[in-house]
């Protein structure tokens, strides 16, 4: 690595209506390096990036790639300037080929009469030779003609991957590439980063996980609400020193978990099973208790929570609720019986984002609230809103506020809202602090805390080893549909899980 | 796996096709040289449009007013060739009036950002309305002739009409542009993924723009080869002909989501429309009843695509599982 910087980016500003994004940011990035790109949702990193691939102008602010002006006006131009951003799985086009997706807006194309160029056909040949030379590079053997939907997640993330390739990018933009993958697709995927960097690429690597950063950056840029805030080299810094820049405070604690006296059992399943997606599995749940349920992605821990919330239903199997033999058919059933479901994927199923926060709280607790004409009481709508935005410091500034305008983390507090609104006694959260930026997950966590504290049982599940560690009373580890082992809290350690996950 | 599975579905498609027709062959007069020569007559018009509506839908959008465009096309013709001009002018005159009309359900979309199905389903009144308001007679003229209707009427070896061969030359070269061209390919894009469309450098708006002016040209191309087998036109008729040519595509296997589907799926949709129509015919079924069935086959087809829109399921809980034991 020599320190020659390929790309300057100095004094940049983005306006938005209503926000400025960006304010005087600045970044370089050397050749050959693997540049971490820090900071909480909303600090203005995607921005950034999105400005440097030309999905948006800058206000203001200069941008130098090798020394001279870069300007990119779209996507395109970016491209051709050798810039290419990685974005997660989900911009892949589901239905075309591997091959189709590599080339969209880019395809190679060549005359097919002589006389006459403007007609041009897309080569098939000639495409394929050039994608199947990358992933032989890459030492990935990927059918070129499998329809992209047919693949994993790892798999499109090395699609994706490919695509930057074939188009000899030299500065590669990762954007949290890792989200989506298990510990060992991303091993897999370090390794190809870092054969890229050894080719001479230069990489910005945007990531929440602030293990990874340490694990395979080379320096790293922390921005905070839009602003610059420090580059250092990763190894003259520690994570607290880089969660203090996130943050701009020093987090006491990301895991407040406060010892509870733990009571009697409130919740049992015996032996669900479902498909061959659960095998016979058994637990109990105490009041007051966090417990947790670790597993590889695949395990079965979503298929789980779902079939005991009778989202899906099993096989076989029996479920206990304070004792009482209960019947779970449907959701709405749950529900009323006191289970509430968070669902890993919010932005899809947890919640309404156009709507607003009153809404979106207020809907599963809709039939309290009306009265017998079916008229929703506007007063109750408002007060119970204001409750839980207040309880769990949801930063909007009204119940009217639209929830897609909210940060990652306020839009999961107000999943979880919506849940406590029924009152639940027992929540299974799946998956709370995913993408949520270092600060909210410590609120989502002291959330969790309080819970339990006041009595409510939760079920943890969560691919964040740490969490489990520092959250749990007892954790529960699947395999392929089965309860593989079950950890106490003085008993947990980070290779004891991964050993019964494995 | 997913791939495998859209071969079959039109090969299934295809399957049904097979026996609908062997089973008429074998019970009624279809398989003689009449019945060949009208279904062959009936069908063009609907696999052009057919066609033309699959590549809107294709992009996530729709035209509702694809019938009544298809009346102005008509029209312009019909009048053209009362005023005496010849066939090289008001062929090429009557395909421009649709791919303007059609030009500008795109333009709106685009520019006033109204989804298509809204603005085209205001336009369909706008144009029934301006049929019977501005158009003399309602746009009813007789007595074209021969120099309109022998294009329509003429026939190869007395059997195929040459309307069907523009037909399926249309078919074909839809076919190559969807597969070797750099538009055919967008089309998917901006349906299946409008904001990674945008990322890999593709306008989505201007991609949009350009599907209905394609389709516009088609609906030209569909409503001439329908209306040069007459000896009139009448505006009015067309009014409604979209439901079948979106019935068409969509049991073609076209997903009214946007993104997925092929061509030669709303070739044998549009096929399958007609001959089930066909079938009802010579059982002496009524009018209504085939209208009935038309519904119902819609119904199916729209079951069928999202029956088939596995995405939804993955989604829905067992995303992870699945995606890891299709890596393995």
């Amino acid at each position: 690595m020599d320190n020659k910087n390929v790309l300057e980016i100095e004094g940049v500003d983005k306006h938005f209506p209503g926000v400025q994004a960006l304010d005087d940011v600045s970044i370089d990035l050397r050749h050959g390096e693997i540049h971490a790109v820090c900071g909480e949702n909303g600090a203005g990193k995607s921005t950034l990036m999105k400005i440097i691939c030309g999905v948006y102008q800058p206000d203001r602010g200069t941008m130098m790639l090798n020394g001279e002006p870069l300007v990119v006006s779209n996507p395109n131009d970016a491209y051709s300037r050798g810039i290419a951003i990685i974005y997660q799985e989900s911009s892949l086009f589901p239905d075309l080929t591997v091959l189709e997706n590599i080339f969209m807006g880019h395809e190679i194309r060549k005359s097919v009469l002589p006389f006459l160029k403007v007609l041009k056909i897309i080569d098939y040949p000639a495409m394929r030779k050039q994608a199947g030379a990358v992933f032989e590079r890459l030492g990935m053997d990927i059918d070129l003609d499998a329809v992209v939907s047919t693949l994993g997640v790892a798999t499109k993330q090395m699609v994706e991957i490919a695509k930057a390739l074939t188009f000899e990018s030299q500065i590669l933009i990762l954007d949290e590439p890792t989200a989506a993958l298990t510990s060992n697709e991303v091993d897999t995927l370090f390794e190809t980063i870092r054969k890229l960097r050894d080719e001479g690429r230069s990489m910005l690597y945007i990531s929440h996980r602030l293990d990874e950063v340490f694990l395979i950056a080379d320096r790293v840029t922390v921005y905070r609400d839009g602003q610059y805030i420090s580059t250092a080299d990763v190894k003259d810094v520690t994570k607290d020193r880089l969660v203090s820049w996130m943050v701009g405070r020093t987090l006491t604690n990301l895991y407040p978990k406060e010892n509870v006296d733990i009571g009697e059992v409130v919740f049992e399943v015996r032996d669900i099973s479902q498909e061959d997606l659960l095998k016979n599995v058994s637990f109990s749940l105490r009041k007051g208790e966090i417990l947790g349920i670790s597993g590889l992605a695949g395990a079965g821990r979503t298929e789980l929570a779902q079939a005991i919330c009778g989202l899906t239903k099993p096989d076989k199997g029996e479920i206990f609720l304070n004792g009482k033999r209960t019947r779970i058919s449907d959701y709405r059933r749950t529900l009323e019986q006191g289970i509430a479901y968070i669902t890993e994927d919010r932005q899809t199923y947890g919640l309404i984002l156009p709507m607003t926060l009153k809404v979106n709280i207020t809907h599963s607790v809709l039939r309290q609230i009306t009265n017998s004409l079916g008229i929703v009481d506007r007063g109750k709508e408002t007060e119970i809103t204001d409750r839980f935005v207040k309880q769990l410091d949801v930063r909007a500034p009204n119940g009217e506020f639209i929830v897609n305008n909210l940060s990652g983390g306020n839009q999961q507090k107000v999943s979880v809202a919506k849940s406590l609104a029924v009152e639940p006694q027992i929540l299974i959260l799946d998956e709370p602090t995913r993408g949520v930026d270092v600060g909210a997950k410590s609120e989502i966590h002291r959330i969790i805390s309080d819970l339990a504290k006041a009595g409510k049982s939760i079920i943890l599940i969560s691919s964040d080893l740490p969490e489990i560690l520092g959250m749990c009373d007892r954790v529960l580890v699947m395999k392929n549909g089965r309860i593989a082992g079950e950890l106490s809290r003085q008993e947990l350690s980070q290779e004891r899980i991964l050993g019964m996950a494995l | 796996m997913k791939r495998r599975r859209s071969i079959t579905r039109e090969a299934t498609l295809a399957l049904i096709l097979l026996i609908i027709l062997v089973f008429l062959s074998l019970t009624t007069s279809f398989f003689s040289q009449s019945g060949l020569y009208s279904f062959m007559l009936d069908v063009s018009p609907t696999i052009v449009a057919a066609i033309a509506l699959g590549m809107v839908i294709f992009t996530g959008n729709i035209d509702i007013s694809a019938g009544t465009i298809s009346g102005f096309v008509a029209y312009t013709a019909g009048a053209l060739v009362k005023a005496g001009v010849p066939m090289i002018v008001f062929v090429p005159a009557a395909i421009t009036v649709g791919t303007l009309l059609a030009g500008l359900n795109g333009f709106i979309t685009v520019k006033f950002k109204v989804p298509s199905i809204v603005v085209t389903l205001a336009m369909n009144m706008v144009h029934i309305g301006f049929y019977a308001t501005f158009l003399p007679q309602s746009g009813w003229i007789e007595n074209l002739g021969p120099r309109f209707t022998w294009f329509g009427r003429g026939r190869i070896f007395d059997l195929i009409p040459y309307t069907f061969v523009v037909a399926i030359v249309v078919a074909v070269i839809a076919m190559l542009v969807m597969r070797y061209s750099r538009f055919g390919k967008e089309l998917y894009a901006v349906g299946g993924n409008r904001q990674s469309a945008i990322y890999s450098g593709i306008n989505p708006d201007a991609t949009v723009m350009k599907v209905f002016l394609v389709e516009g040209f088609l609906i030209g191309i569909s409503a001439l080869l329908r209306a040069m087998t007459r000896n009139e036109v009448m505006p009015s008729v067309f009014v409604g002909r979209e439901l079948f040519f979106i019935s068409a595509a969509l049991v073609g296997g076209i997903s009214i989501f946007g993104g997925s589907g092929k061509i030669i799926g709303a070739v044998m949709g549009a096929a399958l429309v007609y001959l089930l129509s066909i079938a009802m015919i010579y059982y002496g079924f009524q009018d209504y009843y085939q209208f009935a069935l038309q519904g119902i086959i819609i119904l199916i087809a729209v079951f069928i695509t999202v029956a088939d829109f596995s995405k939804i399921r993955k989604r829905f809980g067992r995303r992870t599982r699945l995606e890891v034991a299709e890596n393995e």
